[in-house]
């Protein structure tokens, strides 16, 4: 309870102190720069490191909406989240296009949003990341889906996958708050960068374990029948196992069964008291009460 | 020409007396005792079906390569089990549909079984003389349970494996049952036998079994006679309602259309057991989400939400699935079954029963029913509990051990919020009764008073007082006693096909 504690009220606490403090030291230092202080010549000597990354149209989208907790250089000097230098540009890509960042509340696991980058503003940021320092996770080549094999795909899915994805792709929730995402609606870049890069509780699996062209076999199989299952039985009810069948069986069919029998059996409690009640049952329902006459 | 030809038959056969006694069996109307009837007519939908899928299914655990229409399939290894279901659902014409009523007959088989235990306990209906068709009655749940379990587990999907898998493992928790466990499954798990056995116990040994305890279940409630409910002339000595011939007959052909068209229209529109996107059994493949059927759901929700106990007995451990997984169906199957006589004892009562009891007016057994399903229920629940978290947004671990607390709260709460609510409705002598309108008058002297409003037609049927008509005896002793009785209570009387018949119970 007291690590819950600290990370859903201590850490948004210190984040806001940083952030205020980080804002004070920023407009002290533009101050003295721009009064020609000792501090100028730092500056220049930072900025003559960067010049050439700064170059990249990645650089300033990454300093507006990134480097506030991952630092200036990605190199997760503020403490605040991690190094991503060196986790490669298809890391990057697969995080931002999922909308898992920017960050939108602290919490066990990142929620998946629409992406506030354009794809081309994606690949410059993970462009300029992925200068910082080399390796890393590469942005997923384009796959030739028309060569690979379903069955083989969907043999690999059903053990690499389905064990926290489920069979259906439908996603379920993992230990201590983590979940498996649903997999319809992902990309086939998606999934070949969160095959090789193994994101949040995910795990990675390298070219020697899944091969490319195994890899190539799972996202046809994701793609073309996780994302389009078919469903010649009818409604699917999400896709979530025989509970969700229990239910429908349970009151629709019982029920509608029940309401049948409801509907041909004889559904009024009787008692002493309807041998008066049947005399008056003849009587036309629009007449007024008998009390109403007397 | 017809007469003649019943009239040689019934000379060699002497079948009069009995189709006359049968004919004019009389079946209470309240729409509670047609309950029953929904899992008799499932059970017919679960044979017609059956014999279908029978034709296409192949009860085999050879491995072979799929080469059929599923294209995600195609050269993958299977057993033939899994083959044959695949190609019947999809090669098939109609096979997918037959398959879907099937299961969801299923489902609705073992539902209405409890439905209609439920309405049999809540109004006492098991009291002396039906014990043993109680007792009947939960054995036929029983075998409905297993057999479901065991027909969920023939496709042989991933699914089912897994199933049969734990079942195999809450098997070996048994005191010796390793050697159980292998004497059934003719070896290690999974073997090569497993499809074929629970194949033939599927098809063959439950469905026999189950259609004669039906038959004695049916021929008991015939020598018996129903239960009623008070009023309308029901006493302890008497059946009230429609004859078998011709009122109740065609009520209960029309009902087994009914609910055969709720199955075929389930089954039409609503997806069940999707075995091609789980793909077959391999042992070291597992997907999550996964559960038994319902019916089975409240004890995989149990072996979910268990804790880890390690009871250590002198020398031998005992296995921690035991609990959840063999006590706990020990327990409940044993309880329910022998709880007319536990119920007898408790209340010292040795007399006959004919007349039903307003659940409310046993506040006790009512609250006590209602909080062991409220349990069942809980349970049944904990058998999603992955499912709830990831709906919810709630940590797995909130939900599991959110179970573990609600198991034992919910029943509390419900036992006192029931019994309270009897309680209340025994002094409502017009509840569950459509409500009229209460009319305020003024007198000319400017007094008030309030007058119920006469009823509307539906508020309530016409009752007919009990006739002492002699002639309409139609059970009696001898064969020969109520043949005229019959056809004077078709003609005679009411126009609504309902009577009063005096029947003497042949073992008072």
């Amino acid at each position: 309870m007291g690590l819950r504690l600290l990370r859903k009220i201590l850490i948004p606490f210190a984040a806001l102190v940083i952030a205020a403090s980080v804002g004070t030291l920023v407009i002290g230092r533009t101050h003295a720069a721009a009064t020609g202080s000792s501090s100028a010549m730092s500056l220049t000597a930072q900025s003559a490191l960067t010049q050439k990354a700064e170059a990249a149209a990645g650089y300033q989208l990454f300093q507006q909406h990134c480097s506030f907790c991952h630092g200036a250089q990605a190199n997760g000097s503020t403490g605040l989240a991690p190094n991503l230098q060196g986790l490669g540009p298809g890391t990057v890509q697969l995080w931002l296009s999922a909308g898992w960042m920017p960050l939108k509340t602290p919490s066990a696991q990142p929620e998946a949003k629409y992406p506030i980058f354009t794809p081309q503003q994606i690949v410059d940021v993970a462009e300029w990341v992925a200068s910082l320092h080399p390796g890393g996770v590469p942005i997923a080549p384009s796959l030739d889906l028309k060569t690979g094999s379903l069955s083989n795909g969907f043999s690999l899915f059903t053990e690499t996958c389905a064990p926290c994805h489920t069979i259906t792709g439908a996603g379920d929730a993992l230990a201590d708050g983590y979940h498996a995402p649903p997999l319809h609606g992902v990309t086939s870049q998606q999934i070949w960068e969160a095959v090789r890069s193994g994101p949040q509780n995910m795990p990675q699996f390298g070219p020697k374990n899944i091969t490319p062209s195994e890899l190539n076999d799972i996202v046809k199989y994701v793609t073309q029948v996780i994302e389009h299952p078919s469903h010649p039985g009818g409604i699917a009810l999400g896709g979530v196992g025989p509970v969700a069948e229990g239910f429908v069986g349970l009151f629709a069919g019982v029920g509608a069964c029940m309401v049948a029998a409801y509907w041909v059996g004889d559904r009024t409690e009787r008692d002493e008291e309807d041998d008066e009640e049947h005399e008056h049952s003849g009587d036309d329902p629009t007449l007024a009460p008998e009390g109403a006459n007397a | 020409m017809i007469d003649g030809l019943y009239k040689w038959i019934d000379n060699r056969l002497n079948i009069s007396g009995g189709t006359r006694k049968l004919v004019n069996k009389i079946f209470p109307d309240h729409w509670s005792f047609m309950l029953g009837e929904i899992a008799l007519y499932s059970f017919v939908i679960l044979l017609a079906t059956g014999v279908f899928l029978t034709l296409y299914f192949e009860p085999s655990q050879q491995q072979v390569v799929y080469h059929g229409s599923y294209l995600p399939l195609v050269g993958q290894k299977m057993s033939e089990a899994f083959q044959s279901t695949i190609n019947l659902s999809f090669a098939v014409r109609c096979g997918l549909l037959m398959r879907q009523m099937h299961h969801w007959a299923a489902n609705i088989f073992v539902g209405s079984i409890v439905v209609h235990m439920c309405r049999v306990f809540f109004t006492g209906g098991f009291r002396r003389p039906r014990e043993l068709n109680w007792i009947i009655g939960v054995n036929l749940m029983i075998f409905a349970i297993f057999n479901g379990f065991l027909g969920y587990s023939l496709p042989d999907d991933l699914v089912s494996g897994t199933g049969i898998r734990i079942s195999f493992s809450i098997l070996e928790s048994l005191p010796g049952g390793s050697y159980i466990a292998t004497w059934l499954f003719g070896g290690q798990f999974p073997g090569t036998l497993l499809i074929d056995r629970f194949f033939i116990i599927h098809v063959l040994i439950l469905p026999a079994a189950i259609a004669g305890l039906l038959a004695a279940h049916l021929g008991l409630l015939v020598k018996q006679k129903h239960t009623a409910f008070a009023g309308n002339g029901a006493t302890e000595k008497n059946v009230v309602g429609a004859p078998m011939w011709p009122t109740f007959l065609a009520k209960t052909n029309g009902f087994l259309f009914l609910v055969a068209g709720v199955t075929a229209l389930l089954a039409a529109t609503v997806q069940i057991n999707p075995i091609w996107q789980y793909g077959p059994y391999v042992p070291y493949k597992v997907s999550y989400a996964v559960q038994p059927d319902w019916y089975m759901g409240w004890l995989d929700g149990a072996l979910r939400i268990m804790p880890s106990w390690e009871i250590v007995l002198p020398g031998h451990m005992i296995p921690n699935v035991f609990f959840p997984g063999i006590l706990l169906p020990g327990i409940t199957f044993t309880v329910l079954m022998f709880w007319p006589i536990i119920e007898a004892r408790f209340r010292h009562d040795t007399l006959e029963h004919h007349i039903l009891e307003e659940p409310r007016n046993n506040p006790w057994r009512t609250a006590l029913g209602a909080s062991v399903l409220a349990f069942y229920f809980v349970l049944f629940g904990a058998s999603a509990d992955d499912v709830l978290a990831n709906y919810l947004s709630v940590s797995l671990n909130t939900v599991l051990v959110a179970f573990r607390y609600l198991v034992v709260l919910v029943p509390v709460i419900v036992y006192p919020v029931t019994y309270k609510i009897c309680l209340e409705l025994q002094h409502q002598p017009r509840a569950s009764k459509t409500k009229r309108h209460n009319i305020v008058l003024r007198s000319a002297d400017g007094g008030y008073s309030t007058v119920e409003s006469a009823a509307r037609p539906g508020d309530a049927l016409p009752s007919f007082p009990p006739l002492p008509l002699d002639n309409l005896i139609i059970v009696g002793d001898g064969a020969g006693d109520g043949t005229n009785g019959a056809d004077g209570a078709a003609s005679n009387g009411s126009d609504t096909k309902r009577g009063i018949f005096r029947i003497p119970r042949s073992y008072r």
